[in-house]
């Protein structure tokens, strides 16, 4: 078996953010201010919570309560691949 | 329009600004020209899932392009009947000569919104229902909280804009779209400075028409040319419609010190409530609220230069109107011009009373009354205008609205001193 560890990349959260919430940004923009708020690049509560519904999808499992409060694109990667790291 | 009811009037609520999506424009300009030559562009509903319904005939808005003119964080947490207003409110601000900028220059909280709306968003609605059906609650987007609530497009506007005053919806059956009018005047009164007010709905998606189907009013008719025709003795119900209009009002001397054409004035409404399908009593109700109206107004039946009717093409409904305007109006409801523009391009629920406005108020301008397209043989003692616009010098106009649950509503707009400049 396998302990392959996976991860979401500043890409795919680029990615996510513009099939969620419509928000376009250059994911190299999104790495380099990845501890400005979300609210910066456009991105509601609501749409973070459509990101956070569009991973439980794809990963089958559910993601901690507290990924859906992250304020900022590096804390929520880190929340996020954090759970799925440890399978918690 | 007077709040207080104490009979002095410090504030007179302006109407500077109008901006339609319509069946038969996208322009209030485009929307005047159709409307004042008696166009009809009631057509087969074309909609992609809708073909199988047994309703044939609506009044479609075409060539709308939202991707053109709202962002993309707006359109995908929003239904077409917002994106519609979104558009509208646009097309109204730029018409006031108001940039979004400049509607808060003093302050966010001069500007406040209010819509009214009739069913919500539907389209949005059904496909994530759809979702939830067909692949589970987790695939049900966030965003189906807050896009098919008929609040929606209040908020959307605010947020846009970021206009921050006091906002509001009202539900209140079709004649809502009446009632929102007047309540932004009552706004305006109070103190605030501008109000950013209209209604537009987008009914035409295979969900919300079968939610009308039921309807006994809904003509199912299948020609375009026969469907709505209130008045005569063929009336088999109302077509409905998409798309509406949303109006800058601001107070008057302020929309003169800042420059604004005063297109109209607010001048008074009244609302009543007598019962879904309860058509008879609509007579009694309407004529009390026509009554309300003009006495808001301080305006003499005889003062009332045109009559835009509800028309709600069911022949109970449409003598109730007609003896209406007799008993609010006496004699002179039998002289008074009466028109229907809404004949050509069908009722869009709490948007066909903000269409009407906006009619009143360009054919206050004009010197125009706009025809009834469709209807030629009237069968009630009213002097409706068919086939042709009649020149006539307008000063105040009468618009009435009823709704299929039961509210009817009148409302008196006078001319603007601006619209002569």
């Amino acid at each position: 078996m396998t302990t392959e560890v996976t991860q979401v990349t500043v890409e795919e959260l680029a990615t996510l953010m513009k099939k969620a919430a419509g928000v376009t940004v250059d994911p190299r923009d999104l790495e380099r201010r990845a501890d400005a708020p979300f609210a910066d690049f456009g991105l509601d509560s609501l749409g973070l919570l459509g990101i956070v519904g569009e991973l439980e999808n794809r990963y089958g499992r559910a993601l901690p309560t507290d990924a859906e409060r992250c304020k900022s694109p590096r804390a929520f990667l880190d929340v996020v691949n954090g759970a799925l790291a440890t399978g918690a | 329009m007077n709040g207080s009811g104490s009979g002095i009037r410090t504030r007179r609520t302006a109407v500077t600004g109008i901006g339609v999506v319509a069946p038969n424009g996208l322009h209030a300009d485009t929307y005047w020209k159709s409307v004042k030559e008696g166009a009809s562009v009631l057509d087969r509903i074309t909609r992609e899932g809708c073909e199988h319904l047994p309703l044939r005939v609506a009044g479609e808005v075409r060539g709308f392009d939202p991707s053109a003119l709202i962002e993309e964080t707006f359109l995908v947490q929003t239904d077409l009947f917002t994106h519609f207003a979104l558009a509208a409110a646009d097309a109204a601000l730029q018409d006031a000569g108001l940039t979004k900028a400049a509607a808060v220059a003093d302050s966010p909280y001069s500007v406040g919104v209010v819509t009214a709306a009739g069913s919500g968003g539907g389209e949005f609605g059904q496909r994530e229902l759809q979702k939830l059906w067909g692949q589970g609650s987790r695939f049900v987007g966030p965003y189906q909280s807050i896009a098919w609530f008929y609040a929606a497009s209040t908020g959307q506007i605010s947020i846009r804009s970021g206009f921050k005053g006091p906002c509001g919806v009202v539900a209140s059956d079709e004649a809502g779209g009446l009632d929102a009018v007047a309540h932004a005047a009552r706004v305006v009164e109070r103190g605030t400075d501008v109000v950013v007010v209209g209604a537009a709905e987008a009914p035409l998606a295979p969900y919300s028409m079968v939610c009308q189907l039921g309807y006994p009013e809904l003509s199912t008719d299948e020609d375009p040319a026969t469907a709505y025709r209130p008045f005569t003795s063929a009336a088999r119900g109302f077509v409905p419609a998409e798309g509406g209009a949303v109006l800058i009002v601001e107070e008057a001397d302020r929309a003169h010190r800042r420059g604004a054409v005063v297109r109209a004035t607010v001048a008074g409404h009244a609302a009543t409530f007598t019962g879904a399908s309860h058509w008879d009593q609509s007579r009694e109700g309407l004529a009390h609220a026509i009554h309300g109206a003009l006495d808001e107004a301080g305006c003499a039946p005889e003062e009332i230069d045109v009559v835009f009717a509800d028309a709600m093409g069911v022949p109970e409904a449409d003598r109730a109107e007609a003896l209406a305007l007799v008993d609010a109006l006496g004699r002179h409801g039998t002289r008074v011009p009466v028109t229907a523009p809404k004949t050509g391009i069908g009722r869009s629920y709490c948007g066909a009373p903000l269409l009407d406005i906006a009619a009143a108020v360009l054919a206050m301008e004009h010197g125009q009354i706009p025809p009834t397209p469709n209807v030629f043989d009237i069968c009630h003692q009213i002097d409706l205008v068919t086939a042709t616009a009649r020149p006539a010098e307008l000063r105040t106009a009468l618009v009435l609205s009823r709704g299929l649950m039961g509210s009817n509503a009148a409302l008196v707009l006078r001319r603007g001193p601006g619209s002569t400049a």
